[in-house]
């Protein structure tokens, strides 16, 4: 039901790097779940799709940054898997060429 | 005084304490003995605290000072994706492996309040994703009434540590059905409660429109006992809701009518001796004076597809946060790109990036008219069923799970039967009302008797209800 050039860009979006054995045994379970979920075809929908659970509401605040204590700030610094100094260091993401 | 861990509950515990028949410190160490001796073949916890015994002397000074409430000096079992602060949250993935939470989430901060102590944190489907803690990168968490079986899942861990003695109470997550059905397979009592009654701040996201926390006891009144204490409204969750979100409704003039939807309970995915065992409950109501009536719920059979498509989706976004970058692990590939790729790739586990792939896929363009948007018109057909049939009962009650513990492996490969475990359980997530599973009886499988619950779900905001009718189902 999916190929696999639908599956490789998925993974590609999704940033997961993908074995073909890992490909394989994908596509035939998302075959199975798929095949699964397919069912919901036959509904005679008589609704819209408004995504809504129970009496949940929108909740607006100000995009405001608040202050973060040294000893916070020190707390998710240290958790990063690098650093430099105060900052989260990544590698280069633009080229030179 | 000996302390009988087996028959213990919240509120024993509590008068014990007050009395001074024992202190939390003596409490504790019963608790920490009984790991001691079964959580290496039960697995239920993945770390012990070293300090749970600090804890416990600094509630008996709370006690002492006569400043104690219901929980204070109380030993429970954390999941581990729920956050404390300073210790590891790993939601069982290699990817969080020595991640230290950087904060208490909300339900964590009410709780230090009062005084519990921590014992530890427990096993789980990698992220809340499975129904058998087989999905767990730390290994499977084995049901404490027969160590060949699962305890359930997601949260397994939570329910075998309340069910093998090793936790006078826990919290678990519950986004499809994981803490009802582990409650029903280790045979205690785990309530998911109203959408948005407890605050999920500091749960690690899973599906944001179905996933909330709950809590798992060996009784109804300690259940509601924790919840009274976790539950309510917090700025930092803005789903969260209020006493009067929901308008108050009874039927039954003097006891609730509980509706029983037949047409969904005929199929033969139903383990016999689990049916026995509901019938037999609903008969017991009878007896007990409620009245129990056949409803139809026209959609039902569709709810578990629609949970297939709306949970994967939220979850590729959900997950998308574990970048290798901020926190958790990190695996070098040659440029930043690459890092992601190899890190997500060695981080999570198979249903994991099963169930991503299978996110994006239903959103992505030219199939998100036919599932994404499909499976949400539906949720709300399905939501309006069950409004409907709260016109007529107070309570609809089905089995909790289709059948008792499974086998070790033996849904491993198929996941499709794996997600018939949670049939039952996720209409509850899908119309966000409130549900409880409670023991009702056995399963005899090569000669043992193994628990199977009872779920009764209610209208939105009605945890009374399932509180009262299961504590009169448990004489308690």
């Amino acid at each position: 039901m999916i190929t696999l050039k639908e599956l490789e860009p998925l993974a590609k979006l999704s940033r997961i790097e993908l074995s073909d054995a890992d490909k394989a045994s994908l596509l035939k379970e998302f075959d199975s779940i798929l095949g699964y979920v397919d069912q919901l075809k036959k509904v005679d929908v008589s609704m819209d799709a408004e995504g809504r659970v129970g009496a949940v509401r929108n909740v607006m605040r100000q995009d405001k940054a608040e202050d973060t204590s040294p000893e916070d700030r020190e707390r998710l610094l240290k958790e990063a898997p690098h650093r430099e100094g105060d900052f989260i260091a990544v590698k280069k993401i633009i080229a030179q060429d | 005084m000996k302390i009988d861990l087996a028959n213990l509950t919240i509120a024993k515990a509590h008068e014990h304490l007050k009395k001074g028949d024992f202190t939390s410190v003596e409490l504790t160490q019963a608790y920490l003995d009984e790991i001691n001796k079964k959580n290496s073949d039960v697995n239920a916890y993945l770390e012990v605290f070293k300090d749970a015994l600090d804890q416990a002397k600094a509630a008996d000074e709370l006690i002492k000072s006569g400043k104690g409430t219901l929980l204070t000096g109380i030993p429970c079992a954390i999941k581990d994706n729920i956050l404390i602060k300073g210790r590891i949250a790993s939601s069982a993935s290699k990817i969080l492996e020595n991640y230290h939470a950087t904060y208490d989430a909300t339900v964590i901060e009410r709780l230090k309040k009062e005084g519990v102590v921590f014992l530890g944190r427990t096993n789980m489907d990698e992220f809340a994703m499975g129904g058998s803690t087989e999905n767990s990168a730390y290994g499977v968490t084995r049901n404490p009434h027969d160590l060949e079986r699962v305890a359930g899942g997601s949260s397994g861990g939570s329910a075998a540590a309340v069910a093998m003695n090793g936790a006078l109470f826990s919290l678990g997550t519950d986004t499809g059905g994981s803490v009802r059905q582990p409650a029903s397979l280790c045979g205690i009592v785990g309530l998911k409660a109203t959408y948005g009654a407890i605050s999920r701040y500091g749960a690690m996201a899973m599906a944001a429109s179905l996933n909330q926390i709950a809590p798992l006891a060996r009784t109804v009144t300690d259940c509601e006992t924790v919840y009274n204490i976790i539950r309510g409204a917090d700025a930092k969750d803005s789903v969260t809701i209020t006493d009067d979100t929901y308008p108050k409704k009874r039927i039954g003039k003097k006891k609730p009518v509980i509706g029983v939807p037949r047409h969904f309970l005929s199929g033969d995915g139903i383990d016999k001796d689990t049916m026995k065992a509901f019938n037999a409950s609903m008969e017991k109501y009878q007896s007990m004076g409620y009245e129990v009536k056949e409803i139809k719920l026209p959609n039902i059979s569709y709810a578990l597809m629609v949970y297939y498509i709306v949970m994967p989706a939220e979850i590729s976004s959900d997950l998308a946060r574990f970048d290798g970058v901020k926190y958790g692990l990190h695996i070098d590939g040659k440029d930043v790109i690459e890092d992601y790729f190899k890190t997500r790739r060695t981080g999570f586990g198979k249903e994991v990036i099963r169930r991503i792939l299978l996110g994006t896929y239903v959103l992505s363009s030219g199939y998100y008219d036919a599932y994404y948007n499909r499976a949400n018109a539906v949720r709300r057909m399905i939501t309006e069923d069950f409004l409907k049939a709260f016109e007529g009962v107070d309570l609809i009650a089905t089995p909790t799970a289709p059948g008792p513990a499974f086998k070790i492996g033996e849904k491993a490969n198929d996941p499709i039967s794996m997600y018939l475990e949670d049939i039952f359980t996720v209409t509850a997530n899908i119309t966000g009302m409130p549900a409880i599973s409670i023991p009702c009886g056995t399963s005899r499988k090569e000669g043992k008797d193994l628990p199977v619950g009872l779920q009764l779900t209610a209208r939105h905001g009605d945890e009374k209800t399932l509180f009262e009718v299961g504590k009169e189902f448990l004489g308690e």
